[in-house]
């Protein structure tokens, strides 16, 4: 092996004098990210997006003329596991990015091994709001919409939509899901909302029915709620089972419902609403073009993280190319501020945070019968949804 | 007559009275054999310039020590701990706050580390050791997820997220000084701990401490009547456990510079059980070789398919079932054989 690295290195070495040797090596991109366990599903989506959006870069000639190479490594959503497959990526394979990180606490954890590696790297899924706040990183992008632009949409369209409404909440009981009501309740009540109260539930609760008193009592007409998985499954199906849902819009973090749990739930799922920054119903031109290229290579509609990890291999190239080079403090100068077209529509880079900018979507589902949509019902426009640049690092 | 019997379960690979130099164990000259590959294995790396593999290495060391306390619960004295990666993040904790918040000091955050494991395991042995067999495993995995949900959910702790930031340190002794920073100086540092460890652990279990634990995992009742109290040697032992876990998680923070509550998680404790199991129960270098072997499997494998787990699980049944005590178990069964052929046609 090292026999082979030193030709390798003497060949680079012959052709760089020529200056052929950048044309010929592709660009490696790294790709931690969760091929097995809970959040494969997940990882599942990461990797189409990525993998669709190289191949049409390469179909197009690369970048700069190089080719675009994607190396995955298994995340496990353990930042342990993490910061060694990246350390291996940076080190051994000698990676020119890395991406792919889901798990918030792998991101930042990659995030430092980035610094001390010199490299940059961005996540297209992790929205723990900390990443691009009081943990900000010079080597850490984000190029998905973080947790606070999630609520600050949903709470612009509430107000427009149901002004000066009476929202009550109904959260999982650990720390995410307490600071995801705590931050829409704070934007909510900024927009003119009105609470009339909150209660947390166990995590993994079988019986919601003991809330359903106080939830009466306090007779909100909109409920917030930031439960995930089958905990939604068991409220909304015990909530409609109890003839709540009547005259109440429910409303919720963006991994409330998904299209994991959305089958479970059923009807009960019809008219909930939650902001976020994609919808597969997006009826702009570039997003036709992206749904149907990704129904076609993976038979099944890009989600969230399909569409945000398509969109990164955009906004890589367009900062490569107006850096004429992947070197890292190059690199790093024209990722801040870019603006680069994705199937969401303009994102831009924030320089002073590494937080992308985006339009944002109230969606809301219609269960009626065998299909389920995600319809959008509002848009918010990005500088609105974004919040003032917390990231005092650099 | 009991003092025979003792000593001959305290050590299966004990080869009985010979020359000075056959003395030592073959389960010692299997250690030995394996400090030389380690340092063989750091020159070529160093030389190479392959900082990654010397940190790898590193961290298959950092879990050998969380697998050798295993050990000396499971393979020394019969208790199956489900549990133990709560000392290891506690130590991973504890030396992370004390290197960011008080000192960038290694021989402060080893010391709070050490105090903090020996404090936890005597609360946690005092519960553990009221049940014994399948419960005590139970209550070991419930102590363990109690901890790992506590850290998961409080803020100050960083929550979900971890603790990043660590600082890389610079390790003094007297006037000699080294950086975490440099794979190949923490390479050899973690390796001298991980050797001494071996050193102070082997001799005690050597000792009569380690024949009467011995004594406990062959048949507890008898104990008492041999003048000893079992139970106090059982939270010796926890206690011992979790001090060696708690140092060996002291280390994560200084190689990776972050924590986060993965490190408690059943998976950590899971997976130090299969370390032992693989390399050898009751040898305290099986789990080392188990450790470096896992880790390195886990990395090569990973790389090339995302059905890695498949493959550690299948390597794992088939050590269960055809290698029942691990692959340094197999190797001294072979090694005692040879030596007992030597013998007889000298």
């Amino acid at each position: 092996m090292t026999k082979t690295t030193l030709l390798g290195t003497a060949a680079l070495v012959l052709l760089g004098l020529g200056g052929v040797a950048s044309a010929a090596e592709p660009i490696r991109i790294g790709v931690v990210t969760p091929l097995s366990g809970t959040y494969a599903p997940i990882g599942q989506q990461v990797r189409w997006g990525l993998e669709l959006a190289t191949k049409e870069v390469n179909a197009a000639g690369g970048i700069l003329g190089r080719q675009v190479e994607l190396l995955f490594e298994d995340e496990e959503a353990n930042p342990a596991v993490a910061t060694q497959k990246a350390e291996k990526l940076f080190q051994v394979n000698k990676v020119d990015f890395l991406t792919g990180t889901v798990n918030s606490g792998s991101t930042l954890a990659v995030g430092q091994l980035a610094e001390r590696n010199g490299r940059l790297i961005a996540t297209t899924v992790s929205f723990s709001d900390a990443i691009t706040t009081d943990k900000c990183s010079p080597n850490v992008f984000r190029v998905n919409a973080r947790a606070g632009q999630q609520s600050a949409a949903l709470a612009e369209w509430l107000a427009k939509d149901k002004p000066k409404a009476k929202v009550y909440y109904l959260g999982p009981d650990y720390e995410m899901g307490r600071s995801t009501v705590a931050a829409f309740k704070e934007a909510a009540e900024k927009t003119g909302a009105q609470s009339t109260g909150e209660v947390f539930a166990p995590l993994g609760s079988k019986d919601y029915s003991q809330y359903f008193g106080q939830l009466r009592a306090a007779r909100p007409s909109v409920l917030y709620t930031s439960t995930a998985g089958n905990d939604t499954v068991r409220l909304l199906t015990q909530m409609s089972e109890y003839g709540l849902l009547r005259n109440l819009t429910i409303v919720g973090a963006s991994g409330t419902v998904t299209a994991q749990n959305i089958g479970a739930i059923g009807k009960a799922a019809d008219g909930f609403v939650t902001g976020v920054g994609y919808s597969a119903e997006l009826a702009t031109p570039e997003n036709k073009a992206f749904v149907a290229a990704f129904r076609k290579a993976y038979d099944t509609a890009p989600d969230l993280y399909g569409a945000d990890s398509y969109g990164l291999i955009g906004f890589f190239k367009a900062a490569v190319e107006k850096a004429g080079s992947t070197d890292t403090d190059t690199l790093r100068k024209a990722m801040e501020g870019l603006s680069w077209s994705t199937p969401q529509g303009t994102k831009t880079m924030r320089a002073g945070d590494h937080q992308a900018i985006q339009d944002m979507y109230a969606v809301r589902i219609a269960a009626d019968g065998g299909g389920n949509r995600f319809d959008v019902v509002g848009t918010v426009p990005g500088d609105a949804a974004i919040g003032p640049d917390q990231c005092t690092r650099f | 007559m009991p003092e025979a019997t003792l000593r001959s379960l305290s050590d299966p690979g004990r080869a009985g009275p010979a020359s000075r130099l056959s003395r030592l164990a073959p389960v010692h000259w299997l250690a030995l054999a394996f400090l030389a590959a380690a340092l063989g294995f750091a020159a070529v790396a160093w030389a190479t310039g392959n900082g990654f593999y010397l940190r790898l290495a590193t961290e298959a060391l950092i879990f050998a020590g969380l697998a050798m306390s295993v050990d000396l619960l499971l393979g020394y004295t019969g208790l199956l701990s489900l549990g133990q990666a709560l000392y290891f993040g506690l130590g991973a904790y504890v030396s992370a706050l004390v290197l960011r918040d008080v000192a960038p000091s290694f021989w402060l955050a080893m010391a709070a580390a050490l105090l903090a494991g020996g404090v936890a395991g005597l609360i946690g042995g005092v519960i553990a050791n009221r049940v014994k067999g399948v419960y005590f495993a139970l209550i070991t995995f419930g102590l363990a997820q109690v901890a790992a949900k506590s850290v998961y959910n409080t803020r100050a702790l960083g929550a979900s997220d971890g603790l990043i930031g660590i600082p890389q340190v610079s390790i003094g002794f007297g006037p000699f000084s080294l950086d975490t920073a440099d794979p190949l100086s923490f390479f050899l540092l973690v390796l001298g701990l991980t050797v001494a460890a071996y050193a102070g652990l082997a001799y005690l279990m050597d000792a009569p401490f380690g024949r009467t634990l011995a004594a406990i995992r062959a048949n507890e009742k008898r104990v008492p009547f041999l003048g000893f109290n079992a139970w106090r040697y059982k939270l010796a032992v926890y206690v011992l456990a979790a001090c060696v876990a708690a140092l060996a998680g002291a280390l994560y923070p200084m190689l990776r510079g972050f924590v986060s509550p993965e490190l408690m998680f059943f998976e950590t404790s899971g997976n130090a059980v299969i370390t032992v199991i693989v390399g050898g129960v009751g040898t305290l270098v099986g789990p080392v070789v188990g450790s470096l072997l896992l880790t390195a499997l886990r990395s090569v494998v990973g790389s090339w398919t995302e059905h890695h787990l498949i493959v550690v699980g299948v390597i794992f049944m088939l050590s269960v079932i055809f290698l029942r005590k691990g692959l340094v178990g197999a190797l001294l069964a072979r090694l005692g054989r040879r030596s007992e052929q030597g013998r007889a046609t000298p």
